[in-house]
């Protein structure tokens, strides 16, 4: 027998395993392997690996499932918790920019009619109307930066509990 | 409670769509079934992948975490845990890239901890000692392999999934999946009948 035909009956015996083969490349290779001890051999080694790697059994660390259980239920704690605060500042931020802009043009007659009054340059009133724009903006930052601190420092927590 | 038990009595197409909305809710009872029902596999192939009991411990919670959070994303078309694969493995990736700038195909034996110790059930001294020699020469083998052969093998052999399953899980075309496969399992048979197997 020449070496392509071995080469072809070991590719087919690992196609075998790994997929099937066609009604007639199975018969080719089972008269095949009735001629041939050599590939015979092979088909037998292979079957074999295969029965040894599905015996090859894994010992489980003690307390495996509730440990990742209980990280699991402090996630979804967090997640809870955490998850209405989220949304509040950008509420307060939504409302805070429809107000800014429905009382803008009243802001800034206030604010004239205040520095006119008062005898202030117009910079001066301008100025103050600006401030009166970005602080509900500052205002908005500071709660998230102090939200995330806290979000960060609880997510530490957790990574501890292991 | 109905949603659990339905799911873990008949994992069935159908019982996947309800195990997707139970996910969606983050359902705790589902969780800890599901914690319970695949410990055994998810940490079998972690630790095929990584090698290491305490990494593949670590990546076990952490698998779990992905779940949780990321639980609106499972569909129910696919079985679960071709999805639970998929998400572990995404995790050892990340890993070994934080560790080294390189992909899964560099993890090879050079990078691993201690191989696992593997359990002996036959309670005959002469067929523990057989089997222990036997299921030595299966490790040692293993180890000796690339992991990216260890993993097709566990997922094919030992999970029985389909070869478009895997291609799922390793995000890779089913050609790739074929190759890994019939190289794996020749470097395997190769390697054990070196050993005397």
């Amino acid at each position: 027998m020449n070496r392509e035909i071995h080469e072809r009956a070991e590719r087919l015996i690992l196609q075998q395993q790994v997929e099937g083969l066609s009604p007639a490349d199975r018969g080719w290779l089972d008269q095949h392997l009735e001629s041939c001890p050599r590939c015979a051999g092979v088909a037998a080694a292979t079957g074999q690996a295969l029965q040894s790697l599905r015996a090859v059994s894994v010992p489980l660390p003690p307390a495996l499932a509730a440990r990742a259980q209980l990280r699991v239920y402090l996630r979804a704690r967090q997640m809870r918790e955490s998850g209405p605060a989220g949304w509040a500042p950008w509420l307060w931020c939504g409302l805070s920019w429809a107000l800014g802009l429905a009382s803008a043009p009243y802001v800034w007659a206030g604010f004239r009619w205040l520095g006119e009054n008062a005898g202030l340059p117009g910079p001066v009133w301008k100025m103050g109307v600006a401030l009166w724009w970005v602080m509900p903006a500052l205002l908005t930052v500071a709660v998230l930066v102090i939200e995330r601190r806290g979000r960060e420092e609880s997510g530490e927590r957790y990574d501890d509990v292991r | 409670m109905a949603a659990t038990t339905l799911f873990f009595s008949a994992p069935m197409a159908e019982d996947r769509k309800v195990l997707a909305r139970g996910l969606r809710r983050r359902d705790p009872e589902l969780l800890d079934g599901l914690i319970e029902q695949y410990q055994y596999r998810l940490f079998r192939y972690l630790l095929y992948l990584t090698a290491s009991p305490e990494t593949a411990e670590d990546l076990f919670q952490e698998t779990w975490i992905r779940v949780l959070d990321r639980g609106h994303q499972y569909d129910g078309r696919a079985r679960f845990e071709t999805w639970l694969f998929a998400i572990a493995r995404h995790l050892v990736v990340d890993l070994h890239r934080r560790k080294t700038p390189q992909s899964l195909e560099a993890l090879t034996e050079e990078d691993r901890g201690e191989p696992p110790e593997l359990a002996a059930t036959d309670p005959s001294p002469l067929e523990l000692f057989a089997q222990h020699q036997s299921e030595e020469s299966v490790r040692l083998s293993l180890e000796r392999l690339p992991a990216v052969y260890r993993e097709v093998l566990l997922l094919r052999f030992q999970e029985e999934l389909a070869l478009e399953e895997i291609g799922g899980v390793l995000d890779a075309p089913l050609s790739t999946v074929k190759s890994r496969l019939y190289r794996g399992l020749q470097a395997l048979r190769e390697l054990l009948e070196r050993r005397g197997m």
